[in-house]
């Protein structure tokens, strides 16, 4: 709960919302003094992203003649941002809401929820590693605050974070090697012989999420937060695909005390590949009997036109040095699963982007018990306020 | 058969031949993907807490349980007493099963209880609880000025909380069961 009268009343309630309004402050603080500008693009969108199986908000826009257009609330500002790096930006950010229907009104979901997105152009996904542990590591600082609460975890934000590629962490926790499970057939075969029951209609990323969720997801961030990346190439979304080994994809998440706060991606920028993954999601979402509105071809002619817009743009190394200091053996393992970001700029170092779950991330500051604690007037809210 | 959307706080699932007693649940899409419910759930026979996470929609077996209002009574020797004032049946259930929440009940008070085959395996408070104020120190001068808003005060069932200064003994205060924190005057 934190309606009017919890502010008023609850002195706890209180103060995470006075450490909302400084986390968000010190976020937009943070990026533009490491050189991003914050950009404002629409909540109503005409076409949409095509994730199948997140749930949009419809919304009807009327002309002053009568004339309707349905338009979709966000799920995320994705496409304007990189419409803004195919318009020459190259290194930019917005904050603000975005809405998901369909998700619970608590625990870590509300529909409405604030997302921050940041992109580099050119950059590399371990470019935006580096800037999410920076800013948590800088917020940290700024409010006096050492450690991140989830339920009954602590996890001290100030040390080095943990890096691990998904084929590590199935290998830890699993005992199984992610190379020989790369099919359905293998994955499915796997997931038997550990008991799950695996239907005909389930997916190869269905099984791999029974198997990920089950085993692994709540060890993960424990000790210390930890970005996992390298997802198999079926679950690429928006990424590329890995340049060491094609079978995977640049896709990370980050997670803290196995609360999962944010995906990224080293961006996809071949327009035709794009086209035709959305195509295919569009197409999934025409099967689950979901809502579907034409891919937006704007999108599609921004990514043509080429991101970053500017070459003559330098990539840059990690822009600030760590307090810490990265474990060698950290730093070996980085090496041989990634590009050196500081190398040339080559045909698939064009873009990376992350979107960071802004009310899961104060949840962690203050310890808040549910996401309703950090937000104003929630969905739950509202609903129970006058009951 | 039922499927994941019949899962519910307090509903009791059979798994794996053993029967678990729903604790807390709830969705979630990995990366934008299918939905899953996560469930942790308590085992009915060991008292042990899993974690299981289903695809939503998937197949379930959960096993009738009967919800049925009673009033809580009394409490002795770790064992809890309500009874259905319907027909005046009482039942008892320990320690254990009733868990944190024990700390919220006082006689008189209405909860509902998951009955498995006549077995109480579960309570559900309500979200807000009335008690009376029985111990409340007076607000000293100066305690806004030091920063002191709250003061913790003594209910009528033996409850700690936090509650504003301005609470005086003999009022009647709303608590949420849920945080276990002071939510309004009554």
């Amino acid at each position: 709960m934190s309606t009017w009268s919890d502010l008023k009343h609850n002195p706890r309630l209180k103060k995470i919302f006075d450490q909302r309004i400084k986390i968000v402050r010190l976020i937009r603080e943070f990026f533009w003094s490491q050189g991003f500008v914050e950009a404002e693009t629409p909540l109503a969108l005409r076409f949409a992203s095509q994730e199948p199986y997140l749930h949009f908000f419809p919304v009807m826009v009327t002309h002053a003649t009568g004339d309707e257009y349905r338009f979709y609330l966000r799920t995320s500002p994705e496409f304007a941002l990189k419409k803004l790096l195919a318009a020459g930006w190259n290194k930019v950010f917005e904050i603000g809401k975005c809405f998901r229907n369909h998700e619970d009104f608590g625990g870590t979901h509300n529909p409405e929820f604030t997302m921050i997105e940041w992109y580099r152009a050119p950059g590399t996904y371990q470019n935006f590693m580096d800037d999410m542990e920076e800013l948590f590591k800088f917020v940290g600082k700024e409010l006096l605050i050492e450690t991140l609460r989830y339920k009954d975890k602590e996890i001290k934000v100030n040390q080095t974070w943990e890096r691990m590629s998904m084929k590590e962490v199935w290998e830890k926790y699993v005992g199984v090697d992610l190379d020989n499970n790369l099919t359905i057939e293998q994955l499915s075969n796997t997931a038997r012989g550990r008991g799950y029951s695996v239907g005909n209609k389930d997916s190869y990323e269905d099984i791999f999420f029974k198997i990920f969720l089950n085993e692994i997801e709540s060890h993960l961030g424990i000790e210390r937060p930890m970005f996992l990346y390298d997802y198999p190439a079926q679950m690429a979304s928006l990424s590329r695909l890995c340049h060491h080994d094609p079978r995977y994809a640049e896709r990370v998440e980050c997670y803290i005390g196995g609360l999962e706060i944010c995906n990224g991606f080293g961006e996809l920028t071949d327009s035709d590949e794009q086209k035709r993954r959305l195509e295919v999601d569009r197409a999934v979402r025409h099967q689950l009997g979901k809502e579907t509105w034409p891919v937006d071809e704007d999108f599609i002619a921004a990514l043509k036109s080429g991101i970053p817009a500017n070459l003559s743009f330098q990539p840059e190394r990690s822009p600030v040095p760590y307090g810490t200091g990265r474990g060698v053996a950290e730093k070996s393992r980085l090496a041989k699963t990634s590009r050196d970001p500081s190398a040339a700029l080559g045909m698939t170092d064009k873009a990376a982007g992350i979107a960071l779950g802004v009310d899961r991330m104060i949840l962690l500051f203050t310890g808040a018990r549910d996401i309703n604690e950090v937000i104003f007037q929630s969905v739950n809210d509202q609903l129970t306020i006058n009951n | 058969m039922s499927t994941t959307s019949d899962i519910r706080k307090g509903a009791v699932i059979k798994h794996n031949n053993n029967l678990y007693v729903v604790v807390e649940f709830q969705h979630v899409n990995p990366g934008k993907g299918a939905a899953f419910t996560r469930t942790r759930m308590k085992d009915l026979a060991s008292g042990k807490v899993i974690e299981i996470t289903y695809k939503s929609g998937e197949s379930v077996e959960i096993v009738e349980v009967q919800f049925q209002t009673m009033q809580y009574l009394y409490q002795t020797e770790g064992r809890y007493a309500f009874m259905n004032m319907n027909n005046y049946e009482q039942i008892e259930m320990d320690a254990d099963s009733i868990g944190d929440d024990a700390k919220y009940l006082k006689e008189g008070l209405d909860v509902v209880v998951g009955l498995y085959e006549g077995r109480p395996v579960s309570i559900q408070l309500p979200k807000k609880v009335q008690y009376k104020v029985v111990e409340a120190p007076p607000a000293v001068r100066g305690d806004s000025a030091a920063g002191n808003v709250t003061k913790e005060i003594a209910l009528d069932n033996g409850l700690k909380i936090q509650a504003p200064i301005f609470i005086k003994e003999g009022e009647e205060v709303l608590v949420n069961t849920e945080t276990g924190e002071y939510s309004a005057r009554a």
